[in-house]
């Protein structure tokens, strides 16, 4: 039986994307924000993993492997600005992260 | 059973991205073991021979060579291209170390300050040697973070801290959408390589191309502050410690526009016609907005940071010509701007170190009569940056006017000179709050004036000495920068 074609594949992780895309331009907490980029990072992810079957050749898959640990570098500090931003007893709210304008 | 064949690595071709990473791995395992008083003075020492030695190799690569080849199995490229922007990259992380080094507190982490600066001018290097969409993604996040992490640096400090994380988010949004970007050309052509894919977008999926191309643009330039993605620049050149600001202002737009070049020209030459006009309308919305947002600003940082988002237009314009012309002017308009940018924080640094606070246009009253060897250069940085001579600024937006001209799009170049003419108010401004405002009471230096700071002020003195010198040697210069752009297949002659 053969499962969904990669027009599927393609519609979800551009779902995806445009999810995480939403995401970070309307939430507040730097955390959700954080969460949301991940999320567009892991449909490229998708979308190269599909690609690459579709293709037969490995590079896509490579490549996502690749984004995976920048991902993951990118999650930690990320993670740490927080925490370092919450130890100074702001509130976690990019809105009101406003010492910076003008 | 296959025959098992390593790839190929010319590793002399790697050695300016190995010595600077070698360089910030000794400097973070050795300094850990050094009391905190001296580890300022190792790290500065340690990342100055390494920029120093890895500007001398990329010279040396320059000198050597004029065919471009891949080296790691195709996935990075030796050219002169990627070597020249090796040389200002180098060179920018250089002064930035004189600069840093009496920068006030911060001891006990001087060896990860200097390790980071270090790794963020060899992912620079990395990145624009790039030579397929997984390098460029790797090279771009590599630097990215190194400088995020820079950019919050303080952790005392609230405005730091609160740079870091929206340099963050934007900064990664941007990543995210040149991945995308580069899943849907790698799907419709099948390949990520960049010549590879050039020989493949003919009989591709013109939508995935055209709207991956449009990402990946999308993605350099968040990276490039051009607008309408420049919204992260003022916090954080703002937010972060000066000599940082300075680096990225002048190293990542080296990086990021060098690539934007490669990348457009090299990936992308079937839609040209695309690209050139998409760029044409990043040029002028950056122009616009750079300059009417710098008009009102009273924080110098926030104002060099619009100048910056309105540079970028300049340089983009250079690459929206789409001819050698424009190559060689954005490669010789990224000397002069290098410097000008990193010699004209670097002075912002010293006036906040003797102020303690922020630099507005009020607290620089009296800084030319005060000090006059940094007075006068900031008049004359500020002075370059409007484009006037004798400032290497001057000739570059004359060759990125001409390239335009060259391609048909005189309304472009009278779209820069506007630009240009409305820049001049407000650096003025600063000229004339240096040289002819009445000091105030008020603006005293904090804690009696600080020592002379020779580091800094050598630093300034070679931005001065390259501000000048590349107004008046121009011609090898450009030569330089022909060789650079020679095997770029421009589309237009």
């Amino acid at each position: 039986m053969l499962g969904p074609g990669i027009a599927a594949y393609l519609i979800l992780s551009v779902v995806l994307f445009a999810t995480g895309a939403f995401g970070v331009l309307i939430r507040r907490s730097p955390l959700i924000i954080l969460l949301a980029l991940e999320l567009m990072l892991n449909a490229g992810n998708l979308a190269l993993i599909a690609f690459s079957r579709q293709l037969g050749n490995g590079d896509g898959q490579i490549f996502a492997l690749t984004v995976m640990v920048v991902a993951a570098a990118e999650a930690v500090l990320g993670l740490g600005l927080i925490v370092a931003v919450s130890r100074k007893r702001v509130e976690l709210d990019v809105d009101k992260l406003t010492t910076l304008s003008g | 059973m296959n025959e098992f064949t390593a790839p190929s690595i010319d590793w002399s071709a790697l050695s300016p991205v190995l010595v600077s990473l070698g360089g910030a791995v000794v400097v973070l395992l050795v300094s850990l073991f050094l009391p905190v008083r001296i580890r300022r003075g190792f790290g500065a020492v340690v990342a100055s021979v390494c920029f120093l030695a890895a500007g001398a190799a990329a010279i040396a690569l320059f000198a050597a060579d004029e065919t471009g080849r891949g080296i790691v199995a195709d996935a990075l490229r030796r050219d002169r291209l990627a070597e020249l922007a090796e040389i200002f990259v180098m060179g920018a992380g250089l002064l930035t170390v004189g600069v840093s080094f009496r920068e006030r507190g911060g001891g006990d982490r001087a060896g990860e300050y200097y390790a980071l600066l270090l790794t963020a001018a060899s992912g620079m290097a990395f990145f624009v040697s790039a030579s397929n969409l997984m390098t460029l993604f790797l090279g771009l996040e590599w630097f990215s973070i190194c400088l995020y992490v820079l950019t919050a640096i303080a952790v005392e400090r609230l405005s730091g801290l609160e740079a870091g994380l929206k340099y963050l988010i934007v900064g990664s949004f941007g990543s995210a959408v040149l991945l995308f970007g580069s899943a849907l050309v790698y799907g419709a052509t099948g390949a990520i390589g960049f010549e590879q894919i050039a020989a493949g977008t003919d009989d591709a999926e013109r939508l995935f191309v055209v709207a991956g191309l449009a990402m990946i643009l999308v993605g350099l330039a968040f990276k490039a502050s051009a607008a309408p993605f420049h919204m992260w620049t003022p916090d954080v050149y703002e937010g972060a410690p000066t000599p940082i600001t300075g680096f990225m202002s002048a190293a990542t737009k080296v990086a990021a526009l060098v690539v934007t070049l490669r990348v457009l020209v090299t990936v992308f030459p079937s839609e040209a016609e695309l690209w050139t006009v998409a760029l044409a309308v990043i040029v002028c919305i950056s122009l616009a907005w750079g300059n009417l947002a710098a008009l009102v600003q009273t924080n110098v940082k926030r104002m060099l940071a619009y100048s910056s988002i309105s540079h970028a237009g300049f340089l983009l314009m250079a690459i929206a010509a789409g001819n050698a012309l424009g190559g060689r002017a954005l490669l010789y308009y990224l000397i002069a701007y290098s410097a000008v940018s990193v010699g004209s924080f670097a002075v912002v640094a010293i006036r906040e170190r003797e102020l303690a606070g922020p630099v507005t246009l009020a607290s620089l009253a009296g800084f030319g009569w005060e000090r006059p060897f940094l007075g006068t250069s900031m008049a004359l940085f500020m002075f370059g940056f409007i484009g006037l001579p004798p400032a290497g600024i001057f000739l570059g937006k004359f060759y990125v006017f001409s390239a335009v001209i060259d391609r048909g799009w005189t309304w472009l170049a009278i779209v820069g000179v506007v630009a240009t003419v409305v820049s001049v108010y407000y650096y003025a401004g600063v000229i004339r709050a240096m040289f002819m405002q009445r000091r105030e009471l008020a603006v005293v230096a904090a804690g009696g004036s600080p020592p002379t700071d020779r580091a800094l002020v050598a630093a300034v003195a070679v931005a001065v000495v390259v501000t000048i010198g590349s107004f008046v040697a121009a011609d090898p210069l450009l030569e330089i920068a022909r060789d650079a752009v020679a095997l770029l297949p421009f589309p237009e002659g």
